[in-house]
């Protein structure tokens, strides 16, 4: 906003940064998580019983990958995307990564039928980020209301050390999976 | 509370564009309806318990007895995106049965005063639980469930006597 820019901000350097104005507080309006930050301590769901999961304490403490899809049983997220996690689990394990995280902005029920579908129980643990609240606070959200109805999650991945953001990869092209595929990580790994 | 009023026998059916099976598959509900006698089944979620488990599966048994009674097309609309939909109606093996139709921005659910604001546990406004039956795009019954959780006024069962 054009405020922002009087102060001497671009909508990049906001980070997580709540500017005090004249004793207001107002939240930054571009904020996206980049690395080197620490997991928003947001409530998550996962599973079709409704589990509410902190963000902050999921991934405390441990080696983990988080990647996001635009949407459950959607072609590219179906065919390549989800599958190659499902398929690489062992070798991430065996590079130290200790859980492995798919969100996207579905409702659980769906989650569940799509992890089903794709085996992926034991290995891929689905968290539904339903009202796009994760999403949208980390400038990872993408606007698909003409195609899937709503707000979706970009395509991307991360991986998360201890509640920080080690590294973070957005697929340019939310149709394909290049960078964001389970091989590309593990070779950074 | 719904912004339209509820729909009702005697209305029309609204000229809306719900998906099948991908959001480049276009269908005015209208003019798949015209001149048929259709059943339309709204439901608050692809693969939610009640819908998946009790709901839907009814109608898929009772396709014959609804065919008997002179109904051309089954169709089941749900606030849930074409892929969604396509994936569920693989799941329920509804086949050439039932067609699942995708309400992806609620705008068929809110044009019969069918949305319910289930944004805390779906995420999104959806549809309620109801059944309709629908001649020549005129509405001649509709059964709608007062607790969208249940199964009672919109079951497969109660629709075919009203037919």
């Amino acid at each position: 906003s054009s405020m922002m820019h009087r102060l001497g901000f671009c909508a990049g350097q906001l980070g997580s940064l709540r500017l005090r104005l004249a004793g207001q507080l107002l939240p930054a309006r571009a904020m996206s998580l980049k690395v080197g930050d620490k997991l928003p301590a947001m409530e998550l769901v996962e599973g079709p019983e409704m589990k509410k999961v902190n963000l902050q304490e999921l991934f405390a403490g441990q080696r983990s990958i988080l990647f996001g899809v635009p949407g459950a049983f959607t072609p590219t997220c179906s065919r390549v995307h989800l599958p190659s996690y499902v398929r690489d689990y062992d070798k991430l394990k065996a590079k130290g990564i200790s859980q492995v995280f798919c969100l996207a902005v579905n409702d659980p029920f769906v989650m569940q039928a799509w992890s089903d579908a794709n085996g992926a129980e034991g290995k891929v643990r689905m968290l539904s980020d339903t009202q796009a609240i994760f999403v949208e606070a980390a400038g990872l959200s993408l606007d698909l209301s003409h195609l899937l109805g709503g707000l979706r999650a970009k395509r991307f991945v991360m991986v998360i050390e201890d509640g920080v953001v080690k590294q973070l990869d957005v697929e340019p092209d939310p149709t394909k999976a290049t960078c964001t595929l389970a091989d590309e990580v593990l070779q950074s790994l | 509370t719904a912004m339209t009023s509820q729909v009702k026998p005697g209305d029309r059916l609204p000229q809306v564009t719900l998906f099948d099976g991908a959001p480049n598959k276009p269908v005015r509900i209208d003019e798949l309806c015209a001149g048929k006698s259709v059943v339309i089944v709204g439901v608050p979620g692809a693969f939610t318990p009640t819908c998946h488990s009790s709901h839907l599966p009814g109608f898929v048994a009772d396709f014959d007895k609804l065919k008997a009674k002179g109904v051309d097309l089954v169709i089941c609309v749900a606030v849930n995106d074409p892929f969604v939909m396509a994936a569920w109606a693989g799941a329920l093996g509804s086949g050439d049965k039932v067609l699942m139709l995708a309400d992806s921005r609620a705008e068929f659910a809110k044009a019969l005063g069918m949305d319910i604001d289930l944004t805390a546990v779906l995420g999104s406004v959806r549809c309620r639980r109801f059944s309709m039956h629908v001649v020549d795009n005129v509405v001649k019954s509709v059964n709608a469930e007062e607790d969208s959780s249940k199964v009672d006024a919109s079951s497969s069962c109660r629709l075919l006597t009203k037919i």
